[in-house]
């Protein structure tokens, strides 16, 4: 356990050196760049969230998109009101909304956003987990549900048009002023928000995994039964885990729609829930840091080929996650660990071999029939 | 009251559409448990298939629907063997490799046939209506209602009147014993695919002059089919028959009352209720397993 | 008063009464063993004792309170633990592991997010002597042979520490020095704790028993000490079907 906690801490060192360090030095501090890898550290967030829980309670969350897109859609609210100042915000002329919607009054104060960003998805989140986990529905029955909602919460936002903004999103926003400093997304102090936001949810993440909570969880993951008759409340533990996956995931969507200048509803689309799940299994459903990475290199991929190869791009993301889930279900992480105890298995031989020549009787392997 | 008749219609044919997708997916389902998010994909497939033999072959639809059935349920043929038979034991891992085989069979379409909406002509012996009073049916709707029971009703006679239907019960209740008496699991599984593959094919084709043909066509469908089989219960083909009406009539209803969209919303919500208490479906099938 | 009551317990499945109008009581402190023919609904009873299966009627009061209705986590925090035929460890966790999940005394959430599993070593550490799986307490548990996994199955409940615990075959598959080490164990819990054993291996219960409860086709065929027990006409027939 505790040498699993320093190999943790470890990785998530040389992950912090890496973002920190080595992506803007190598981008030679370039403002454009670092906001294109912004927006992979920001994804880098949502897929951890969905580490937490499918990885650690075995929970596959289909509707991941959802609670992203409530966050990104808080942030959004704000901005908008912002960039519209006393006016009503343009697209609801559009759509003969006479006054401002009660819901959007009190996204004029940041510090509600903010709260909203993360406490409605939990809220939402935290329902539709109570909803199913009081019943005990599991395995592919909490997939199947959670990808239902996600489409009828994407039907829901495009419908109401006059509040979401329909199928266009919102767009038009105003820079976001926080505590006083205009932040500017192509500036390198942006690239350090989003950066410094993620180290923060990995370590949210890790400290999760590693308390008790997280070892209950991986309990439950196994077997749900065993761990009811050791007194646990197995459906609190998974909704609490659904709730701060789901508060994580809407954090990562309120960078996201900073990154972006604009939300949409296609951030709630079917496909893009899919390509959380996608990142999460590439970078190890395992690990948080791992999922963390598992976005940023599958996005960094798309960013540099999706130019070369337009429509190759997605075939060859649905084959590489094809051969993932197939021959890697771990992801990269797992492939990793397996290679790292094979080479310990190798120098523990060796060392052993070493250790003990007297006790090995040499000649019995070329003695030995064939 | 007019209105309510052809919403009626509108609804059962919609149903009709839904069961036959929804059988395939039941069939796989039900044999092997494994969650085919590719089955949209098979049904674009067998409508590309109908497009092509009737651009190039100048085939009719239904002329062309026993060659849509062998080129779908041979491609669900070689997937199976190549990478569905290797996850058996991983269900929620099947969720996942299926959808990833969606996307790339969808990109491969989109690669070399073409992003763009296709045409199909329907047949033009079922062009035309049926008006009873105010109640208008058009002939091919009808056509496809009847034909969709018709598979229902083979599909049944295969899985319960056959010797193949016998093993693959057997194999479904209990693999290891069913190959101690040399029935081989393996195969049976790969041609149950691969007839469930065939028959989201001729759901493909058979649509085409409803739906546009886009290689993202199956996407919805397989959402709304895959509702179809839970609510109707693991694998059961009455229960998937009974859930499609009851869906696309719903859908017709609340379509009526509210609108498209907000009756889409309403059904699925109501769905989601319906699997929280009941998991196991309207007719949950009571073996053990 | 007895720790634990059943009264006129019925439990039907589909038609099979698998349980068919049970009472017994358990006393503190003692070591119950329930004996019986195959399906005589033995593992039936610990069941509905420990919440795995509902009755159809009849009630369980375990000290005072009915616990016929709780779910099964609300009976665990009662007092009452569970050993399950087919040993029911955590593979994917390692046998230290295995015990910081068992050792439950705040099983709530908040206590769990302020907690890191490696403080629980301290106690896990003699339970682990005590079952002889000292030295293995970082390795996998699916790794651990069928013996191993029982011990540590045992372990476990010795670390949730239940007031009552419900113990199903758990003997099965031990060498005989495994046995009498189990039958020493079992021995020394039942200074502080109550047990109820599902047991077929005779010598065993010889060993362990305070009282016996012979079940058959769901109902009580006769109780008392072994001696009883062993000259009792029903039960021979019972057994030898005549």
């Amino acid at each position: 356990m505790t040498t699993k906690l320093f190999y943790d801490l470890f990785a998530l060192a040389v992950f912090a050196v890496v973002i920190v360090v080595g992506v803007p030095f190598l981008m030679g501090f370039d403002g454009f760049e670092l906001n294109t890898f912004a927006r992979y550290l920001a994804l880098g967030i949502v897929s951890l969230a969905l580490a937490l829980s499918w990885g650690s309670a075995g929970l596959l969350n289909l509707g991941q998109a959802a609670t992203f897109g409530m966050g990104s859609y808080a942030m959004a609210m704000h901005l908008k009101l912002k960039a519209s100042g006393d006016a009503l915000p343009d697209f609801m002329g559009w759509n003969n909304v006479p006054e401002l919607p009660l819901i959007w009054i009190p996204f004029h104060s940041l510090g509600f956003t903010l709260l909203a960003g993360l406490l409605v998805p939990a809220f939402v989140g935290g329902l539709i987990a109570m909803f199913m986990f009081r019943a005990r529905i599991a395995g592919v029955f909490v997939a199947i549900i959670t990808l239902a909602f996600l489409v009828a919460f994407q039907l829901v936002v495009i419908e109401q048009q006059g509040i979401t903004g329909g199928q266009n999103g919102l767009t038009g926003l105003a820079p976001l002023s926080l505590l006083g400093w205009s932040v500017d997304t192509y500036d390198v102090s942006f690239y350090y928000l989003v950066a410094g936001c993620l180290m923060a949810a990995i370590t949210v993440g890790l400290y999760l995994t590693h308390s008790k909570f997280g070892l209950i969880l991986r309990a439950i993951r196994e077997d749900a039964d065993r761990t009811r008759f050791f007194g646990y409340n197995v459906a609190n533990y998974q909704t609490v885990i659904f709730c701060i996956s789901a508060a994580l995931a809407g954090w990562a969507g309120m960078l996201y729609t900073l990154v972006l200048e604009f939300a949409s509803p296609t951030y709630m689309s079917v496909s893009f829930s899919l390509a959380i799940v996608i990142w999460c299994a590439v970078g190890g459903r395992d690990s948080v840091i791992a999922a963390a990475i598992g976005a940023i290199i599958v996005n960094l991929l798309e960013g540099r080929l999706s130019d070369v190869f337009v429509e190759g791009w997605n075939l060859m993301l649905g084959v590489i996650f094809v051969l993932v889930v197939m021959f890697i279900p771990r992801g990269l992480h797992g492939l990793i660990g397996d290679l790292w105890k094979a080479l310990n298995n190798q120098s523990h031989k060796q060392r052993a071999n070493e250790a003990e020549p007297k006790l090995q009787p040499q000649p019995v392997k070329s003695g030995q029939e064939k | 009251m007019d209105v309510i008749l052809n919403q009626i219609f509108a609804g059962l044919s919609m149903a009709s559409i839904l069961l036959m997708i929804a059988l395939g997916l039941a069939i796989i389902y039900g044999a092997m448990g494994v969650i085919n998010l590719a089955h949209g994909e098979f049904v674009m497939l067998g409508a590309y298939a109908a497009w092509a033999l009737q651009t190039y072959a100048g085939f009719s639809i239904i002329v062309a629907l026993p060659f849509v059935f062998l080129a779908v349920a041979s491609v669900g043929w070689i997937i199976e063997r190549v990478i569905v038979q290797r996850l058996y034991h991983r269900p929620l891992d099947t969720i996942l490799a299926t959808w990833g085989i969606g996307i790339v069979l969808q990109q491969l379409v989109r690669l070399f046939v073409g992003a763009e909406s296709r045409f199909v002509k329907g047949p033009e012996i079922l062009s035309g209506n049926i008006e009873i009073g105010g109640l208008i049916m058009s002939n091919y709707r009808i056509f496809v209602i009847v034909f969709s029971l018709a598979i229902l009703a083979a599909s049944w006679a295969l899985m319960t009147r056959t010797e193949f239907g016998m093993k693959l019960r057997a194999v479904i209740q209990n693999r290891q014993i069913s190959e101690c008496y040399g029935i081989e699991a393996k195969h049976i599984y790969s041609i149950t695919f691969a007839y469930g593959a065939g028959l989201a094919g001729i759901a493909g084709a058979l649509i085409t002059p409803l739906f546009s043909t886009i290689p993202t066509m199956g996407t919805g469908l397989v959402v709304d089919a895959f509702l179809v089989v839970i609510v109707g219960g693991l694998g059961s083909l009455l229960g998937a028959a009974t859930a499609s009406v009851l869906i696309g009539e719903a859908t017709a209803l609340f379509s009526m009352l509210l609108n498209d969209t907000l009756g889409r919303i309403a059904v699925l919500a109501g769905i989601i209720v319906l699997i929280r208490f009941r998991p196991k479906g309207l007719f949950p099938s009571n073996t053990r397993r | 008063m007895a720790q634990l009551q059943v009264t006129d317990l019925h439990v039907d499945f589909g038609g099979l009464r698998a349980v068919d109008g049970l009472s017994f009581n358990v006393n503190e402190g003692e070591i119950l063993c329930l004996l019986g023919p195959n399906g005589a609904g033995k593992s039936t009873t610990l069941d509905l004792i420990c919440g795995k299966t509902q009755p159809t009627s009849g009630s369980i009061r375990f000290e005072g309170t009915d616990i016929s209705q709780l779910l099964e986590f609300r009976r665990a925090r009662l007092g009452i633990g569970r050993k399950f035929q087919v040993p029911s460890v955590y593979k994917e966790l390692t046998v230290a592991e295995n015990l910081s999940v068992a050792r439950s005394r705040s099983p709530g959430i908040w206590h769990a997010l302020t907690r890191f599993s490696l403080s629980d070593g301290r106690v896990a550490a003699p339970i682990l002597e005590r079952v002889g799986l000292e030295a293995r307490a970082s390795e996998i548990a699916g790794n651990l042979s069928h013996g191993e996994t029982q011990w540590l199955e045992i372990a476990m409940l010795i670390a949730q520490d239940s007031r009552l615990i419900l113990m199903d075959e758990p003997t099965a598959g031990m060498t005989i020095q495994e046995t009498a080490r189990t039958a020493e164990i079992f021995r020394s819990l039942s200074t502080s704790h109550t047990l109820i054993v599902v047991e077929h291996d005779m010598s065993f219960v010889r060993t362990v028993a305070d009282r016996i409860v012979v079940m058959n086709r769901g109902a009580m065929l006769a109780e008392g000490t072994i001696e009883e027990i062993e000259t009792n006409d029903d039960v021979k027939t019972a057994y030898l079907g005549h």
